[in-house]
Protein backbone atom coordinates (compact mmCIF):
# COMPACT_ATOMS: atom_id res chain seq x y z
CA UNK A 1 0.00 0.00 0.00
CA UNK A 2 1.48 3.40 -0.76
CA UNK A 3 1.96 6.16 1.35
CA UNK A 4 -1.96 7.73 2.77
CA UNK A 5 -1.86 11.34 1.51
CA UNK A 6 -2.60 14.32 3.85
CA UNK A 7 -5.65 16.12 4.40
CA UNK A 8 -5.47 18.72 1.85
CA UNK A 9 -3.75 16.22 -0.87
CA UNK A 10 -6.31 13.83 -0.63
CA UNK A 11 -9.49 16.78 -0.55
CA UNK A 12 -7.57 18.56 -3.46
CA UNK A 13 -7.80 15.33 -5.41
CA UNK A 14 -11.10 14.38 -4.49
CA UNK A 15 -12.22 17.69 -6.20
CA UNK A 16 -10.31 17.65 -9.15
CA UNK A 17 -11.40 14.25 -9.82
CA UNK A 18 -15.33 15.62 -9.50
CA UNK A 19 -14.64 19.07 -11.75
CA UNK A 20 -12.85 16.35 -14.41
CA UNK A 21 -13.82 12.70 -13.91
CA UNK A 22 -12.95 11.95 -17.73
CA UNK A 23 -9.34 13.00 -16.78
CA UNK A 24 -8.59 12.93 -13.46
CA UNK A 25 -8.64 9.47 -11.93
CA UNK A 26 -10.38 9.80 -7.86
CA UNK A 27 -7.97 9.13 -4.74
CA UNK A 28 -7.21 5.78 -4.01
CA UNK A 29 -9.29 3.07 -2.68
CA UNK A 30 -12.80 5.22 -2.53
CA UNK A 31 -16.07 3.94 -3.27
CA UNK A 32 -16.62 4.14 -6.64
CA UNK A 33 -20.41 4.17 -6.09
CA UNK A 34 -19.59 6.85 -3.43
CA UNK A 35 -17.69 9.23 -6.22
CA UNK A 36 -20.50 8.98 -8.64
CA UNK A 37 -23.22 10.47 -6.17
CA UNK A 38 -20.92 13.42 -6.23
CA UNK A 39 -19.48 13.51 -9.77
CA UNK A 40 -23.62 13.61 -10.77
CA UNK A 41 -24.90 15.78 -7.64
CA UNK A 42 -22.31 18.76 -7.90
CA UNK A 43 -21.96 18.79 -11.66
CA UNK A 44 -25.98 18.95 -11.72
CA UNK A 45 -26.53 21.71 -9.67
CA UNK A 46 -23.98 24.04 -11.30
CA UNK A 47 -25.20 23.10 -14.96
CA UNK A 48 -28.99 24.16 -13.30
CA UNK A 49 -27.46 27.68 -11.63
CA UNK A 50 -26.03 28.40 -14.96
CA UNK A 51 -28.90 27.19 -17.18
CA UNK A 52 -31.11 29.23 -15.18
CA UNK A 53 -29.31 32.17 -16.12
CA UNK A 54 -28.77 31.52 -19.88
CA UNK A 55 -31.94 30.08 -21.19
CA UNK A 56 -31.45 30.87 -25.28
CA UNK A 57 -28.05 30.71 -25.04
CA UNK A 58 -28.42 26.84 -23.75
CA UNK A 59 -31.52 26.72 -26.18
CA UNK A 60 -29.90 27.66 -29.28
CA UNK A 61 -26.54 25.75 -28.57
CA UNK A 62 -28.14 22.73 -28.10
CA UNK A 63 -27.35 20.21 -25.42
CA UNK A 64 -23.87 18.40 -26.33
CA UNK A 65 -22.04 21.62 -26.68
CA UNK A 66 -23.85 23.74 -23.75
CA UNK A 67 -22.74 20.90 -21.14
CA UNK A 68 -19.29 20.97 -22.36
CA UNK A 69 -19.12 24.38 -22.19
CA UNK A 70 -20.29 23.93 -18.63
CA UNK A 71 -18.54 21.12 -17.83
CA UNK A 72 -15.14 22.94 -19.16
CA UNK A 73 -16.51 25.98 -17.20
CA UNK A 74 -16.40 23.70 -13.90
CA UNK A 75 -12.62 22.57 -14.53
CA UNK A 76 -11.14 25.58 -15.46
CA UNK A 77 -12.84 28.74 -13.75
CA UNK A 78 -11.54 29.02 -10.12
CA UNK A 79 -15.13 30.64 -9.07
CA UNK A 80 -14.41 32.85 -6.24
CA UNK A 81 -17.83 34.05 -5.09
CA UNK A 82 -19.35 32.13 -2.30
CA UNK A 83 -22.91 33.77 -3.54
CA UNK A 84 -25.12 31.46 -5.44
CA UNK A 85 -26.88 34.10 -8.01
CA UNK A 86 -23.35 35.19 -9.29
CA UNK A 87 -22.20 31.76 -10.33
CA UNK A 88 -23.79 33.30 -13.77
CA UNK A 89 -21.03 36.13 -13.41
CA UNK A 90 -18.27 33.64 -13.59
CA UNK A 91 -19.57 31.76 -16.31
CA UNK A 92 -19.63 35.22 -18.15
CA UNK A 93 -16.05 35.72 -17.51
CA UNK A 94 -15.15 31.94 -18.47
CA UNK A 95 -16.92 32.33 -22.05
CA UNK A 96 -15.17 35.98 -22.47
CA UNK A 97 -13.36 35.48 -25.67
CA UNK A 98 -13.94 31.70 -26.04
CA UNK A 99 -13.60 30.35 -29.61
CA UNK A 100 -16.54 27.47 -29.21
CA UNK A 101 -18.74 29.71 -29.05
CA UNK A 102 -20.60 31.50 -32.09
CA UNK A 103 -19.92 34.83 -32.80
CA UNK A 104 -23.13 36.62 -30.88
CA UNK A 105 -22.94 34.44 -28.10
CA UNK A 106 -20.79 36.74 -26.00
CA UNK A 107 -23.44 39.26 -26.12
CA UNK A 108 -26.29 37.44 -25.96
CA UNK A 109 -25.12 36.03 -22.99
CA UNK A 110 -24.65 39.08 -21.48
CA UNK A 111 -27.74 40.00 -22.30
CA UNK A 112 -29.19 37.45 -20.73
CA UNK A 113 -26.88 37.83 -17.66
CA UNK A 114 -28.11 41.94 -17.43
CA UNK A 115 -31.46 40.98 -16.29
CA UNK A 116 -30.56 38.85 -13.40
CA UNK A 117 -27.67 41.30 -12.13
CA UNK A 118 -30.27 44.88 -12.22
CA UNK A 119 -33.36 42.26 -10.38
CA UNK A 120 -30.58 41.75 -7.50
CA UNK A 121 -28.12 44.92 -7.48
CA UNK A 122 -28.65 46.16 -4.16
CA UNK A 123 -29.30 49.49 -4.67
CA UNK A 124 -32.78 51.20 -3.41
CA UNK A 125 -34.84 54.51 -4.34
CA UNK A 126 -34.40 57.40 -1.74
CA UNK A 127 -37.31 59.21 -2.74
CA UNK A 128 -36.70 61.76 -0.05
CA UNK A 129 -33.99 63.18 -2.61
CA UNK A 130 -35.85 63.44 -5.94
CA UNK A 131 -38.69 66.04 -6.70
CA UNK A 132 -41.00 63.58 -8.46
CA UNK A 133 -42.91 66.81 -10.23
CA UNK A 134 -40.37 69.56 -11.21
CA UNK A 135 -39.68 70.06 -14.81
CA UNK A 136 -37.07 67.75 -15.93
CA UNK A 137 -35.20 70.32 -17.65
CA UNK A 138 -34.33 72.19 -15.19
CA UNK A 139 -32.54 69.89 -12.52
CA UNK A 140 -30.12 67.07 -12.35
CA UNK A 141 -32.13 64.14 -13.44
CA UNK A 142 -32.88 61.05 -10.88
CA UNK A 143 -32.62 57.87 -12.87
CA UNK A 144 -33.92 54.44 -11.46
CA UNK A 145 -30.59 53.41 -9.71
CA UNK A 146 -30.71 50.09 -10.85
CA UNK A 147 -29.99 51.21 -14.39
CA UNK A 148 -27.41 50.13 -17.67
CA UNK A 149 -27.44 51.53 -20.70
CA UNK A 150 -25.36 48.67 -23.11
CA UNK A 151 -24.52 48.58 -26.55
CA UNK A 152 -24.69 44.92 -28.24
CA UNK A 153 -22.87 44.43 -31.67
CA UNK A 154 -25.82 42.07 -32.52
CA UNK A 155 -29.95 41.97 -32.07
CA UNK A 156 -29.23 40.37 -28.95
CA UNK A 157 -33.38 41.05 -27.71
CA UNK A 158 -34.31 38.79 -31.07
CA UNK A 159 -32.17 36.46 -31.00
CA UNK A 160 -33.99 32.98 -30.63
CA UNK A 161 -33.37 29.38 -32.16
CA UNK A 162 -35.46 30.61 -35.06
CA UNK A 163 -33.63 33.78 -35.37
CA UNK A 164 -30.06 33.10 -35.53
CA UNK A 165 -28.06 36.39 -36.59
CA UNK A 166 -25.39 36.10 -39.66
CA UNK A 167 -23.55 38.72 -39.01
CA UNK A 168 -22.53 41.65 -37.05
CA UNK A 169 -25.34 45.05 -37.20
CA UNK A 170 -24.03 47.56 -39.03
CA UNK A 171 -24.32 49.83 -36.53
CA UNK A 172 -24.74 48.34 -33.03
CA UNK A 173 -28.13 48.23 -31.08
CA UNK A 174 -28.78 50.13 -28.05
CA UNK A 175 -30.56 49.00 -24.91
CA UNK A 176 -31.70 51.12 -22.28
CA UNK A 177 -32.22 48.38 -19.29
CA UNK A 178 -33.28 49.35 -15.88
CA UNK A 179 -35.42 48.05 -12.79
CA UNK A 180 -38.38 50.05 -12.34
CA UNK A 181 -40.60 50.65 -8.50
CA UNK A 182 -42.31 47.69 -8.88
CA UNK A 183 -38.99 45.76 -9.10
CA UNK A 184 -39.82 44.79 -12.78
CA UNK A 185 -36.96 44.64 -14.98
CA UNK A 186 -37.83 46.59 -18.48
CA UNK A 187 -35.74 46.96 -21.59
CA UNK A 188 -36.14 49.98 -23.97
CA UNK A 189 -34.69 50.20 -27.48
CA UNK A 190 -33.13 53.99 -27.96
CA UNK A 191 -32.08 55.14 -31.22
CA UNK A 192 -28.35 56.34 -31.66
CA UNK A 193 -29.56 59.98 -31.04
CA UNK A 194 -31.32 59.34 -27.36
CA UNK A 195 -28.61 57.01 -26.44
CA UNK A 196 -25.96 59.82 -27.10
CA UNK A 197 -28.49 62.04 -25.02
CA UNK A 198 -28.88 59.48 -22.37
CA UNK A 199 -24.98 59.04 -22.01
CA UNK A 200 -24.61 62.90 -21.01
CA UNK A 201 -27.56 63.35 -18.88
CA UNK A 202 -26.27 60.09 -16.93
CA UNK A 203 -23.22 61.56 -16.10
CA UNK A 204 -25.12 63.88 -13.85
CA UNK A 205 -23.06 66.87 -14.06
CA UNK A 206 -25.47 68.97 -16.33
CA UNK A 207 -29.35 69.76 -16.32
CA UNK A 208 -31.00 68.82 -19.61
CA UNK A 209 -31.78 72.37 -20.68
CA UNK A 210 -28.18 72.77 -20.76
CA UNK A 211 -27.32 69.66 -22.37
CA UNK A 212 -29.90 70.22 -25.35
CA UNK A 213 -28.65 74.21 -25.86
CA UNK A 214 -25.85 72.87 -26.63
CA UNK A 215 -26.57 70.05 -28.82
CA UNK A 216 -28.36 72.85 -30.81
CA UNK A 217 -25.34 75.03 -30.81
CA UNK A 218 -23.32 72.12 -32.48
CA UNK A 219 -26.19 71.85 -34.91
CA UNK A 220 -26.38 75.72 -35.75
CA UNK A 221 -30.30 75.93 -35.54
CA UNK A 222 -31.53 79.23 -35.06
CA UNK A 223 -34.11 78.31 -32.71
CA UNK A 224 -33.41 75.88 -29.95
CA UNK A 225 -36.94 75.46 -28.88
CA UNK A 226 -37.71 72.52 -31.29
CA UNK A 227 -34.65 70.74 -29.78
CA UNK A 228 -35.98 71.92 -26.00
CA UNK A 229 -39.18 70.13 -27.15
CA UNK A 230 -37.91 67.14 -28.60
CA UNK A 231 -35.53 66.54 -25.45
CA UNK A 232 -38.36 67.50 -22.82
CA UNK A 233 -40.92 65.16 -24.55
CA UNK A 234 -38.37 62.28 -24.82
CA UNK A 235 -37.66 62.38 -20.78
CA UNK A 236 -41.58 62.60 -20.16
CA UNK A 237 -41.78 59.51 -21.98
CA UNK A 238 -38.97 58.12 -20.42
CA UNK A 239 -40.31 59.18 -16.96
CA UNK A 240 -43.90 57.13 -18.00
CA UNK A 241 -41.69 54.28 -18.77
CA UNK A 242 -40.33 54.09 -15.58
CA UNK A 243 -36.77 54.37 -16.03
CA UNK A 244 -36.75 58.55 -14.73
CA UNK A 245 -38.02 59.31 -11.43
CA UNK A 246 -37.93 63.01 -11.00
CA UNK A 247 -35.05 65.37 -10.83
CA UNK A 248 -32.46 65.04 -7.55
CA UNK A 249 -32.81 67.55 -4.74
CA UNK A 250 -29.37 68.13 -2.93
CA UNK B 1 -38.00 39.78 14.31
CA UNK B 2 -36.16 38.58 17.32
CA UNK B 3 -37.33 35.59 19.16
CA UNK B 4 -36.05 33.11 21.67
CA UNK B 5 -36.07 29.35 20.36
CA UNK B 6 -34.96 28.02 23.84
CA UNK B 7 -38.02 25.91 24.17
CA UNK B 8 -37.85 24.34 20.52
CA UNK B 9 -39.64 25.14 18.36
CA UNK B 10 -40.99 24.30 14.79
CA UNK B 11 -39.46 25.85 11.60
CA UNK B 12 -39.30 25.70 8.02
CA UNK B 13 -36.85 26.26 5.18
CA UNK B 14 -37.60 29.58 3.72
CA UNK B 15 -37.70 28.68 -0.36
CA UNK B 16 -38.66 31.15 -3.63
CA UNK B 17 -41.45 29.14 -4.07
CA UNK B 18 -43.18 29.24 -0.91
CA UNK B 19 -42.39 33.32 -0.40
CA UNK B 20 -46.14 34.41 -1.52
CA UNK B 21 -47.22 31.78 0.26
CA UNK B 22 -46.39 32.39 3.34
CA UNK B 23 -47.06 35.73 2.88
CA UNK B 24 -50.46 35.72 2.14
CA UNK B 25 -51.47 33.23 4.72
CA UNK B 26 -49.24 34.81 7.71
CA UNK B 27 -51.98 35.03 10.78
CA UNK B 28 -53.92 32.28 9.39
CA UNK B 29 -54.88 29.00 12.00
CA UNK B 30 -53.00 26.77 9.31
CA UNK B 31 -49.97 28.30 9.27
CA UNK B 32 -49.56 29.05 12.97
CA UNK B 33 -47.21 25.68 13.66
CA UNK B 34 -44.40 27.76 11.96
CA UNK B 35 -42.35 29.43 15.18
CA UNK B 36 -39.07 30.47 12.57
CA UNK B 37 -37.98 30.60 9.29
CA UNK B 38 -34.78 29.49 8.03
CA UNK B 39 -32.97 31.22 5.20
CA UNK B 40 -29.17 30.42 3.72
CA UNK B 41 -27.21 33.76 4.11
CA UNK B 42 -25.44 32.97 1.16
CA UNK B 43 -29.12 33.65 -0.86
CA UNK B 44 -29.98 36.58 0.52
CA UNK B 45 -26.51 38.73 1.26
CA UNK B 46 -26.53 41.94 -1.45
CA UNK B 47 -29.65 41.22 -2.36
CA UNK B 48 -31.35 44.79 -3.24
CA UNK B 49 -34.63 45.36 -5.50
CA UNK B 50 -37.44 42.53 -4.74
CA UNK B 51 -35.20 40.04 -2.69
CA UNK B 52 -34.63 43.08 -0.40
CA UNK B 53 -38.38 43.77 0.69
CA UNK B 54 -39.28 40.36 1.09
CA UNK B 55 -36.55 39.51 3.51
CA UNK B 56 -37.47 42.43 5.32
CA UNK B 57 -41.02 41.67 5.51
CA UNK B 58 -39.81 37.84 6.73
CA UNK B 59 -37.65 39.21 9.32
CA UNK B 60 -40.36 41.31 10.40
CA UNK B 61 -43.44 38.52 10.60
CA UNK B 62 -40.91 35.54 11.90
CA UNK B 63 -38.12 34.98 13.61
CA UNK B 64 -35.06 34.21 11.19
CA UNK B 65 -32.40 31.47 11.82
CA UNK B 66 -29.28 31.51 9.48
CA UNK B 67 -27.91 27.76 7.87
CA UNK B 68 -24.91 28.84 6.10
CA UNK B 69 -23.94 26.33 3.15
CA UNK B 70 -20.58 28.74 1.22
CA UNK B 71 -18.11 28.65 4.62
CA UNK B 72 -15.82 25.46 3.71
CA UNK B 73 -15.02 24.93 7.21
CA UNK B 74 -13.18 22.30 6.24
CA UNK B 75 -11.75 23.20 2.76
CA UNK B 76 -8.37 23.69 1.78
CA UNK B 77 -8.95 26.65 0.13
CA UNK B 78 -8.41 30.07 2.91
CA UNK B 79 -11.38 31.02 5.13
CA UNK B 80 -13.05 33.93 2.93
CA UNK B 81 -13.01 36.63 5.26
CA UNK B 82 -14.43 39.16 2.99
CA UNK B 83 -17.71 36.45 2.92
CA UNK B 84 -17.32 36.12 6.67
CA UNK B 85 -17.84 40.13 7.35
CA UNK B 86 -20.67 40.20 5.29
CA UNK B 87 -22.32 37.59 7.21
CA UNK B 88 -21.75 39.37 10.50
CA UNK B 89 -23.55 42.20 8.90
CA UNK B 90 -26.73 40.40 7.93
CA UNK B 91 -26.74 39.02 10.72
CA UNK B 92 -26.58 42.14 12.55
CA UNK B 93 -28.55 43.66 9.91
CA UNK B 94 -31.62 41.71 10.28
CA UNK B 95 -30.70 40.52 14.42
CA UNK B 96 -30.35 36.77 13.60
CA UNK B 97 -29.05 35.20 16.52
CA UNK B 98 -28.68 31.85 15.15
CA UNK B 99 -25.80 31.05 12.40
CA UNK B 100 -25.39 27.30 11.70
CA UNK B 101 -22.78 25.74 9.31
CA UNK B 102 -21.73 22.55 7.72
CA UNK B 103 -19.43 20.12 9.09
CA UNK B 104 -17.68 19.90 5.14
CA UNK B 105 -16.32 21.63 2.44
CA UNK B 106 -17.59 23.48 -0.23
CA UNK B 107 -13.97 25.77 -2.00
CA UNK B 108 -11.01 23.08 -3.00
CA UNK B 109 -9.19 25.22 -5.68
CA UNK B 110 -12.48 27.62 -5.99
CA UNK B 111 -15.85 27.09 -5.02
CA UNK B 112 -17.81 23.85 -5.87
CA UNK B 113 -21.26 24.93 -4.78
CA UNK B 114 -21.92 21.56 -2.94
CA UNK B 115 -20.81 19.95 0.44
CA UNK B 116 -18.06 17.58 -0.08
CA UNK B 117 -17.28 15.39 2.87
CA UNK B 118 -14.20 15.84 5.32
CA UNK B 119 -11.79 13.16 5.66
CA UNK B 120 -12.02 12.00 9.69
CA UNK B 121 -8.39 12.44 10.62
CA UNK B 122 -6.72 14.24 13.59
CA UNK B 123 -5.28 16.87 10.80
CA UNK B 124 -8.73 17.80 10.05
CA UNK B 125 -10.56 17.88 13.26
CA UNK B 126 -7.87 20.88 13.88
CA UNK B 127 -8.25 22.53 10.50
CA UNK B 128 -11.79 22.70 11.07
CA UNK B 129 -11.90 23.74 14.70
CA UNK B 130 -9.23 26.69 14.07
CA UNK B 131 -11.37 27.91 11.22
CA UNK B 132 -14.71 27.55 14.01
CA UNK B 133 -12.72 29.87 16.08
CA UNK B 134 -11.95 32.14 13.38
CA UNK B 135 -15.40 32.37 12.68
CA UNK B 136 -16.21 32.80 16.22
CA UNK B 137 -14.32 35.85 16.71
CA UNK B 138 -15.30 37.58 13.29
CA UNK B 139 -18.95 36.88 14.12
CA UNK B 140 -18.66 37.55 18.07
CA UNK B 141 -20.31 34.98 19.05
CA UNK B 142 -20.89 31.01 18.92
CA UNK B 143 -21.71 29.03 15.64
CA UNK B 144 -23.27 25.46 15.66
CA UNK B 145 -21.88 23.20 13.14
CA UNK B 146 -24.31 20.19 11.59
CA UNK B 147 -23.21 16.93 11.25
CA UNK B 148 -23.26 16.25 7.52
CA UNK B 149 -24.58 13.47 4.72
CA UNK B 150 -21.80 12.00 3.01
CA UNK B 151 -21.31 9.00 0.53
CA UNK B 152 -17.36 8.81 0.44
CA UNK B 153 -15.68 7.34 3.76
CA UNK B 154 -11.89 8.37 3.19
CA UNK B 155 -9.61 6.02 3.05
CA UNK B 156 -7.13 8.28 5.14
CA UNK B 157 -9.74 8.60 8.11
CA UNK B 158 -8.48 7.73 11.60
CA UNK B 159 -11.68 7.87 13.37
CA UNK B 160 -15.59 7.29 13.36
CA UNK B 161 -17.95 10.13 12.00
CA UNK B 162 -18.98 10.74 15.97
CA UNK B 163 -15.74 11.10 17.68
CA UNK B 164 -14.77 13.23 14.92
CA UNK B 165 -17.53 15.61 15.68
CA UNK B 166 -17.14 15.71 19.40
CA UNK B 167 -13.40 16.62 18.54
CA UNK B 168 -13.79 19.47 16.50
CA UNK B 169 -16.69 20.30 18.98
CA UNK B 170 -14.80 20.74 22.03
CA UNK B 171 -12.07 21.66 20.38
CA UNK B 172 -13.23 24.83 18.74
CA UNK B 173 -15.88 25.11 21.77
CA UNK B 174 -18.69 25.23 19.52
CA UNK B 175 -22.30 24.09 19.73
CA UNK B 176 -23.88 21.71 17.46
CA UNK B 177 -26.55 21.41 14.74
CA UNK B 178 -27.79 17.68 15.23
CA UNK B 179 -29.40 16.44 11.40
CA UNK B 180 -31.27 13.67 12.58
CA UNK B 181 -31.56 12.56 8.30
CA UNK B 182 -27.78 12.84 7.99
CA UNK B 183 -27.59 10.60 11.19
CA UNK B 184 -30.03 8.03 9.49
CA UNK B 185 -28.66 8.45 5.83
CA UNK B 186 -25.05 8.02 7.07
CA UNK B 187 -25.86 4.85 9.39
CA UNK B 188 -27.61 3.22 6.34
CA UNK B 189 -24.98 4.34 3.56
CA UNK B 190 -22.19 3.24 6.10
CA UNK B 191 -23.78 0.09 8.20
CA UNK B 192 -23.94 1.65 11.58
CA UNK B 193 -26.87 1.63 14.40
CA UNK B 194 -28.28 5.46 14.31
CA UNK B 195 -30.14 5.36 17.48
CA UNK B 196 -26.68 4.03 19.33
CA UNK B 197 -24.93 7.25 17.29
CA UNK B 198 -27.37 9.22 19.08
CA UNK B 199 -27.09 7.25 22.04
CA UNK B 200 -23.16 7.51 22.31
CA UNK B 201 -23.54 11.24 21.58
CA UNK B 202 -25.23 11.39 24.75
CA UNK B 203 -22.94 9.25 26.87
CA UNK B 204 -20.15 11.50 25.31
CA UNK B 205 -22.55 14.47 27.16
CA UNK B 206 -23.08 16.04 23.81
CA UNK B 207 -26.42 16.72 24.33
CA UNK B 208 -25.49 20.28 26.01
CA UNK B 209 -24.11 21.60 22.68
CA UNK B 210 -26.98 20.53 20.61
CA UNK B 211 -28.75 24.56 19.85
CA UNK B 212 -30.72 23.75 16.40
CA UNK B 213 -31.86 20.31 14.68
CA UNK B 214 -32.86 19.41 11.18
CA UNK B 215 -35.29 16.68 9.50
CA UNK B 216 -35.51 15.86 6.26
CA UNK B 217 -36.78 13.40 3.63
CA UNK B 218 -34.15 11.76 1.42
CA UNK B 219 -34.02 9.68 -1.81
CA UNK B 220 -33.52 6.15 -2.07
CA UNK B 221 -31.33 4.95 -4.73
CA UNK B 222 -30.70 1.92 -3.84
CA UNK B 223 -31.44 -0.50 -0.20
CA UNK B 224 -28.03 0.51 0.92
CA UNK B 225 -27.46 4.16 -0.83
CA UNK B 226 -29.52 6.77 0.71
CA UNK B 227 -29.32 9.91 -1.22
CA UNK B 228 -29.61 13.26 0.97
CA UNK B 229 -32.32 15.17 -1.33
CA UNK B 230 -34.50 16.83 1.33
CA UNK B 231 -36.82 16.29 -1.48
CA UNK B 232 -39.94 14.14 0.05
CA UNK B 233 -41.57 14.03 3.35
CA UNK B 234 -39.96 12.21 6.89
CA UNK B 235 -39.97 8.94 6.81
CA UNK B 236 -40.80 7.03 10.24
CA UNK B 237 -37.28 5.80 11.30
CA UNK B 238 -36.16 9.74 10.62
CA UNK B 239 -39.13 10.79 12.91
CA UNK B 240 -38.00 8.16 15.60
CA UNK B 241 -34.62 9.24 15.41
CA UNK B 242 -35.90 12.77 15.94
CA UNK B 243 -38.03 11.91 19.45
CA UNK B 244 -35.14 9.43 20.49
CA UNK B 245 -32.74 12.72 20.59
CA UNK B 246 -35.10 15.37 22.18
CA UNK B 247 -35.73 12.21 24.75
CA UNK B 248 -32.21 11.76 25.12
CA UNK B 249 -30.74 16.07 25.07
CA UNK B 250 -34.50 17.57 25.71
CA UNK B 251 -35.60 19.67 22.81
CA UNK B 252 -34.35 22.36 20.72
CA UNK B 253 -35.51 24.13 17.79
CA UNK B 254 -36.19 22.00 14.43
CA UNK B 255 -36.33 22.59 10.84
CA UNK B 256 -38.65 20.53 8.41
CA UNK B 257 -35.85 20.54 5.24
CA UNK B 258 -37.58 20.82 1.77
CA UNK B 259 -35.10 22.28 -0.97
CA UNK B 260 -36.16 19.69 -3.85
CA UNK B 261 -39.63 18.76 -5.30
CA UNK B 262 -41.67 21.43 -3.23
CA UNK B 263 -45.08 21.34 -2.71
CA UNK B 264 -47.62 23.46 -1.74
CA UNK B 265 -46.81 25.76 1.84
CA UNK B 266 -50.07 23.98 3.61
CA UNK B 267 -48.94 20.33 2.01
CA UNK B 268 -45.84 20.79 4.70
CA UNK B 269 -47.95 21.95 7.27
CA UNK B 270 -48.57 18.52 8.95
CA UNK B 271 -44.69 17.61 9.19
CA UNK B 272 -43.81 21.16 10.92
CA UNK B 273 -46.90 19.96 13.23
CA UNK B 274 -45.76 16.42 13.89
CA UNK B 275 -41.98 18.37 15.22
CA UNK B 276 -44.34 20.27 17.10
CA UNK B 277 -46.45 17.41 18.67
CA UNK B 278 -43.18 15.36 19.26
CA UNK B 279 -41.62 18.22 21.22
CA UNK B 280 -45.09 18.68 23.45
CA UNK B 281 -45.12 15.10 24.50
CA UNK B 282 -40.99 15.10 25.36
CA UNK B 283 -41.72 18.16 27.78
CA UNK B 284 -44.77 16.79 29.05
CA UNK B 285 -43.16 13.62 29.84
CA UNK B 286 -40.26 14.82 31.89
CA UNK B 287 -42.61 17.61 33.22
Amino acid sequence: MTKLMNLQDYQIAFARHIRDPDNITPPEYVSERGMAVYREVVFNNIESSVSACFPILKKILGDDLWLRLVRDFFKTQACKTPIFREIPEEFLAYINGLADLPSYGQDLAHYEWVELHLAYMDVAIDWSKIDTDANLLEGILAFVPAMRLLSYNYPVHQISPAVIPQMQLESPVQLLVYRDVQDVIKFVELNPMTTSLLKDLLEGEFTPRKVLMDIASAMKVDSPDLILGFGLELLKDLKAQGAILGIQIN
Amino acid sequence: MQQSLKNGGAGLGLKRELISQIQESFGEQEVAGIDFLEIAPENWINAGGKAAKQLAWMSEHYALVCHGLSLSLGGPDPLNFHFLHQVQKFLDCHQISLYTEHLSYCAAGGYMYDLLPIPFTEEAVYHVAERIKQTQDVLGRRIAVENASYYVAAPIAEMDELSFIKAVLEEADCDWHLDVNNVYVNSVNFGFDPQAFLQKAADENLGKRIVYGHTAGHYQEAPDLLIDTHGSMVIEPVWALLAQAYHLFGVFPTLLERDTNIPALLDLIPEVLRIKALQTSQVVSVS
